[in-house]
């Protein structure tokens, strides 16, 4: 696994670098955004670690023009503003998880495990199945270019299905997806949110497949 | 023409006493009056002098015919030679008169005279003469007074003393006309001069009122469009304005734009002095966490501390500078839907279902910041307390007592929630953001300091998930049609 660690602060950029390193991952640094940025943009990283107050370019830039150039690797914001304004904005250039300083590097450490977990297996942001299209970025979701509004387990369901297409996903899986952690492992509930997705978005949408799970049926536009 | 009534309009004849309007019209409004009540009086007293002008007039020459009337016949002998053909003179205490006497000398009183001849109407009285009362012959040989009749009312006298030819006599002719008459006329007068006047007053303060209204219209137009600011419909003055408040205008929205300027700056500068503090704090920490020494030891426990203090003043100072301006304005779903994006990226290891409804087309008269740094922090709280469901809901309220455009926005999770007596504490404690402890949670001290700098209302209660429910009531804009 290899990181990507953007910071300016020198003894922090080591500090980062050596508990990653700690860990097992291969770590690359560096300390501004024009150097951060063109790093991301030609190494295959699996994770970046981005400070948003960067000399240069300021790390929502960078961030930014990597996810247009089509860069979909998880990104971990590092940032002294802890308003909520200056978190959002970070969310909505295409961060997925943020730390706010200060922190220890064991938090940075515990969050890029979590974001590697996740991100395995979800490549692209714009993902369609029919007349359905969901936007990860934005967690918007559209059926025949209506909005649908959805709870967020009811569309984390939805997006692993729409990330594996051809699949057949058992309950067990779609379970350990959506409960990371060891809790209420009932796969009733996957059925509730199941039927709820299925008044939402039409029946004929998600297929079961008796005995083995669920999986996504290509509907044109029968809304039912 | 047809001259439409805008009734609303007219409310601007309850003007209040500390308007501009109440001055105008009060100070015109007193010198209009002041002035038509001279006019009143002053023709008043013209036309009373004209009308006793010619009552004199006419009462000569009734005398004058009387003079000529009588004769003298048989050296003492007084006769009427002509009728006055004065049908009052015949009518008793008709309040004409006439009277005649013969006098030894001009200037002998009538009371010593003889008998004196005189008009039917007199009856069995005998009228008092002018010069005898004190008056004195004009240069026409006149004397003329008024004074109290036979019957108590007041007569106009007329005397002349002079010798009838053919005899070397003197008489007195005295003719006497009711006076009533001129009072009369006059009082007739003056009714029709005062409602003319009347009326021409009203005129002229309709007149006044409308003018004063047009002339103080584009004043009305500034009170409307600065409640338009601070409602939020509008971020500047706009519209035309006359050139005597157009520098007024000018002033006020250039302060507006400097208003915003410098709480953009100062947040600025919060914000580059947390991040300067911030890192070598975090390389502090990291630093010290290492190793095992005293110095480490002092190192971890101090920046612990100064983190704790750092965040706290930072919350303050942002509170200071999160003064509200005037006229921002933010649409409250776009908000939501980012923050509940956000959480739901910041809480993905948990099986957290977040349930957002927000009405559509609400706004909320504040800063987008604001609204984030409310909602954030609730929506974290919640988040961090709730164990499988969080639900916001976002709609217009307006309020019971007030009516005040507000909506309320809500966050209920299905976590231990709190007990009564401790919402009622959460709420107190830590009334202001500068009481509390630093190193507690920030997060419902900065919710309770926003909403009040909102003028808002926060409510804990029991959500029917299980958990807390905490309720907001912010102020709205009213996006309709005015």
């Amino acid at each position: 696994m290899r990181l990507l660690v953007v910071e300016d602060d020198k003894d922090l950029n080591r500090q980062i670098k050596s508990t990653l390193e700690d860990a097992g991952y291969a770590v690359d640094t560096a300390f501004d955004g024009d150097e951060g940025h063109f790093l991301g943009d030609t190494e295959p990283y699996d994770a970046v670690i981005l400070d948003l107050g960067l000399p240069e370019q300021d790390g929502i830039t960078v961030l930014e023009k990597w996810r247009r150039e089509g860069r979909n690797f998880p990104v971990l914001i590092l940032t002294a503003r802890d308003r909520w304004s200056e978190k959002v904005a970070g969310f909505d250039a295409g961060a997925d998880d943020y730390v706010t300083k200060p922190f220890v590097t064991e938090e940075v450490l515990a969050r890029i495990r979590a974001l590697l977990r996740r991100a395995a297996g979800h490549a692209s942001s714009e993902l369609e199945c029919g007349a359905l299209r969901i936007d990860t970025r934005s967690a918007r979701v559209t059926f025949d270019g209506e909005p649908i509004k959805l709870t967020s387990l009811e569309y984390r369901l939805l997006a692993y299905l729409m990330h594996h297409q051809e699949k057949v996903i058992s309950r067990t899986e779609l379970v350990e997806h959506l409960y990371d952690q060891d809790f209420d492992r009932d796969s009733n509930t996957i059925e509730v949110f199941v039927g709820r997705l299925r008044r939402k978005i039409g029946k004929d949408v998600i297929e079961t497949v008796r005995g083995l799970g669920y999986r996504l049926a290509s509907v044109e536009n029968s809304k039912s | 023409m047809v001259l439409a009534i805008d009734w609303h309009r007219l409310k601007i004849l309850k003007v209040r006493p500390d308007s501009l309007a109440f001055r105008l019209t009060a100070a015109a409004t007193l010198w209009i009056g002041v002035v038509l009540l001279a006019a009143a009086f002053g023709l008043t007293a013209l036309f009373r002098n004209a009308v006793e002008a010619s009552f004199d007039t006419n009462l000569d020459v009734i005398l004058d015919s009387l003079i000529a009337s009588a004769e003298v016949v048989d050296d003492d002998e007084l006769v009427m030679i002509r009728s006055l053909g004065e049908t009052r003179f015949q009518r008793a205490y008709s309040g004409w008169y006439w009277q005649i006497t013969a006098l030894k000398a001009r200037d002998t009183p009538l009371v010593k005279a003889a008998k004196p001849y005189r008009s039917p109407s007199l009856w069995d009285s005998v009228l008092l003469s002018p010069v005898d009362e004190g008056t004195s012959f004009d240069d026409t040989n006149l004397s003329r007074v008024d004074m109290l009749g036979p019957v108590d009312h007041t007569i106009r006298v007329l005397e002349r003393r002079l010798i009838l030819p053919e005899t070397n006599q003197y008489y007195s002719f005295i003719v006497a006309g009711d006076r009533s008459q001129i009072d009369q006329e006059v009082g007739k007068f003056r009714g029709a001069v005062l409602i003319g006047l009347l009326l021409l007053g009203v005129g002229i303060l309709i007149a006044l009122l409308i003018q004063v209204r047009f002339g103080l219209r584009p004043l009305e137009a500034v009170r409307e469009a600065l409640a338009d600011i601070r409602e939020g419909r509008e971020d500047k003055l706009r519209g035309e304005f006359p050139s005597e408040i157009r520098p007024l205008a000018e002033e006020l929205n250039s302060l507006l734009d400097y208003t915003t300027e410098m709480l953009e700056r100062s947040r600025t500068h919060v914000g580059n002095l947390a991040h300067g503090l911030k890192t070598p704090l975090s390389v502090l920490a990291n630093e010290s966490r290492g190793e095992e020494s005293q110095l480490a030891d002092i190192v971890s426990r101090e920046t612990a501390n100064m983190k704790d203090q750092v965040e706290h003043h930072l919350a303050r100072a942002r509170m200071a500078a999160s003064a509200r301006v005037l006229g921002a304005t933010t649409d409250v779903l776009p908000v939501l839907e980012r923050l509940t994006h956000a959480l739901d990226k910041i809480f993905s290891d948990r099986a957290l279902d977040i349930d957002m409804d927000c009405e559509e087309a609400l706004v909320f008269r504040g800063e987008a910041q604001d609204l984030e740094e409310l909602v954030g922090n609730l929506l974290e709280n919640a988040c961090k307390w709730g164990r499988s469901e969080v639900r916001i809901r976002a709609a217009a309220y307006s309020d019971a007592t007030d009516g005040a455009a507000l909506f309320e926005f809500s966050v209920e999770d299905d976590g231990p929630g709190l007990p009564e007596n401790e919402r009622e504490r959460a709420l107190k404690r830590g009334e202001r953001l500068d009481e509390a402890v630093p190193g507690t949670g920030l997060g419902l001290s900065i919710v309770k300091d926003l909403t009040r700098l909102y003028r808002g209302e926060i409510i804990l209660s029991a959500s029917e998930l299980g958990g807390l429910k905490v309720t907001l009531r912010l102020p709205r804009v009213v996006v309709s049609q005015r």
